[in-house]
């Protein structure tokens, strides 16, 4: 089934017409955050003369934006890690081993991801605070972890079921332990969907705001997004340098982008499919 | 390793290879009877394995998301302030009611849902034209979806910069003489930009869904269709729609969730609830008492009040999806 050939084109250019809407917003921020500002004010939609990086590095050195985005790579490098390892135990566990509960433990963990991080916000806050774990790397990590375990959980364990039972028992028969069986089975066997969740994972910790100024209070501890948000007041009369903040927010995500494509819509279209 | 001692082979990598024969786990769990306390043990480790596998993701979710969440329910019932910790009904939710902010918020709920089906219907249609093969349809997929990736911070900063009122858009407005419009400082016009915003940023992850969707569509219905010469209309009406309404309902409710929890950014980086407080959602509302205005035990009364519209939304759709079982 194709659309008729006459009609295709009437359809293509409009559709060509929204991409270019869709990623012009990107290249004109790119462009400006290459302009010197008097090249701003006098034409904004101009082509940068010249690949100008002094904006870029204002905003990483002076604005301050290379420490926050160090503090970044930390948090979500440590809560993408352990959501894998604490996700894809316990997607071996739900998937093939029926051990008492196993079943409402699940479906324990499915309604958690019914539950937006904004209902559980305020008393996380209490929680993280009696515990001393505010304004602390360890506790933005835990926060993460525990806002997108659920998904991650649902995610192996819908992989992992596809795994037919006969590797388990065979691996088993060849004397491996259950744990040994998670490490020398699964933890390969699961390695595109590992793939698949580290990566959303890493995207939704890195895009994430909420939960980070909820979390981190004080300035030092920023993570690049809160950094990038504090900008605005600050350099509202300097957009270039504030386009380039932008762009140094942005371009993490889009090389991801460009090599995982693929994996990223696997794992949104996973729940969709499996749901 | 756990249980080394009883399974000598188990924790050298590479065994596998050496091609050497082995015990049968089960028989060597029937030699554990001899007695030995340490294959007991062994046995002991593996009857507790699938508890040790899941005990961090039950300890996480137990007490950093189910135990806040009855924590919070809880909290709404207290007061703020000098009344902290004790008792007060349902004054929190009284107070809900009266602050015209919230109202404000609930009545942003009420325009999303009606803008639900065009944020729905937008992805849908774009879907059923790259199904269709569109020329340079891998092309416009990997574009369309990309802003589904990006921060709301640097979707809202983004669009902070081409809306603002001396801003480019503005000025190419005003060249092609329809004039300014004030598209962040409007009351009235406001919400509908952030809402633009978010449709813009979110209908990548919408399309991606549905064409997932198309996938399991059964194509020799279309081929059928073609030949009897059926019009496109007549195609996405009677076959595509019918054969998608799993799908659609899904993306009705995750296009719903993601309005009602994912905002937040937008709503910091553009307006910050305002002008006069005109594009305030639940969320932000939670955020502002919360970490503004230190009123958590008022905050978590919002928060209760999201946490049902959610409900109902999750309710809404498995009702749906019954009746879809029915049909078919």
């Amino acid at each position: 089934m194709r659309v008729p050939r006459r009609r295709r084109w009437a359809v293509a250019v409009p559709m060509a017409a929204l991409a270019l809407a869709t990623v012009y917003p990107l290249v004109f921020t790119a462009n400006v955050a290459m302009k010197s500002r008097r090249d701003y004010i006098l034409d904004r939609f101009s082509p940068a003369d010249s690949l100008r990086w002094d904006n870029i590095a204002t905003a990483w050195t002076s604005v301050g934006l290379g420490r926050y985005f160090v503090n970044s790579v930390i948090v979500v490098a440590s809560a993408v890690a352990l959501l894998l390892l604490i996700g894809s135990m316990a997607g071996f566990a739900l998937s093939h081993l029926r051990f008492r509960g196993s079943r409402a433990l699940f479906l324990c963990f499915l309604a958690a991801l019914f539950v937006p991080f904004q209902v559980v916000m305020v008393p996380l806050a209490q929680v993280m605070a009696d515990t001393g774990l505010i304004d602390t790397y360890p506790g933005l990590v835990l926060a993460y972890v525990a806002q997108f375990l659920p998904f991650s959980i649902f995610l192996m364990t819908s992989y992992y079921s596809g795994i037919p039972r006969e590797i388990v028992d065979a691996a088993r028969v060849d004397g491996n332990t259950l744990y040994g069986v998670y490490r020398r089975i699964m933890l390969p066997i699961g390695r595109p969907a590992l793939l698949s969740v580290g990566i959303l994972n890493a995207l939704f910790c890195w895009n994430d705001v909420l939960i980070s100024l909820l979390m981190m209070p004080s300035a030092e501890h920023r993570t690049l997004m809160v950094g990038v948000t504090s900008l605005r007041g600050q350099y509202s009369d300097d957009i270039p340098t504030f386009a380039a903040g932008v762009l140094i927010a942005a371009l993490p995500v889009l090389v991801i982008y460009l090599f995982f494509q693929r994996q990223i819509a696997d794992g949104i279209t996973a729940g969709a499919t499996k749901g | 390793m756990l249980v080394g001692g009883a399974q000598p082979t188990a924790g050298r990598p590479g065994a596998e290879r050496t091609g050497r024969t082995k015990t049968p786990w089960r028989a060597q769990g029937a030699s554990a009877g001899t007695g030995s306390p340490r294959a007991f043990g062994a046995q002991r480790a593996e009857r507790l394995a699938p508890y040790v596998l899941v005990a961090p993701a039950v300890l996480v979710v137990a007490t950093l998301r189910l135990w806040p969440l009855l924590l919070g329910v809880n909290y709404s019932f207290t007061g703020d302030g000098a009344r902290d910790g004790t008792s007060v009904g349902l004054d929190n939710y009284a107070e809900l009611v009266d602050d015209p902010l919230f109202r404000t918020a609930l009545g942003n709920v009420g325009l999303l849902v009606l803008l639900l089906p065009v944020a729905v219907a937008i992805p849908g249609m774009l879907a059923t034209f790259l199904f269709l093969r569109v020329p340079g349809h891998r092309l416009f997929r990997s574009v369309y979806f990309f802003p589904a990736v990006l921060s709301p911070v640097i979707v809202g900063a983004i669009f902070n910069l081409l809306l603002a009122y001396d801003g480019p858009l503005n000025s190419l407005l005003e060249k092609a003489g329809i004039g300014a419009v004030d598209w962040l400082g409007d009351p009235d016009v406001t919400m509908f930009t952030v809402v633009g915003v978010h449709i813009w940023a979110t209908f990548g992850m919408a399309l991606v869904v549905f064409l997932a969707g198309f996938s399991t569509l059964d194509t020799t219905l279309l081929d059928a269709a073609r030949v009897d010469g059926a019009s496109l209309a007549r195609v996405i009406r009677h076959v595509i729609v019918p054969g998608l309404s799993r799908t659609i309902q899904f993306v009705f409710v995750t296009t719903m969730i993601g309005m009602l929890t994912s905002m937040f950014g937008l709503l910091y980086v553009m307006t910050s609830g305002g002008p006069e407080g005109s594009t305030y959602l639940p969320e932000y509302y939670i955020w502002i008492q919360q970490g503004q205005l230190n009123r958590p035990a008022l905050a978590s009364a919002a928060s209760t009040v999201l946490f049902l519209i959610m409900l109902v939304v999750g309710l809404v759709q498995i009702g749906l999806l019954r009746r879809a079982g029915r049909e078919h």
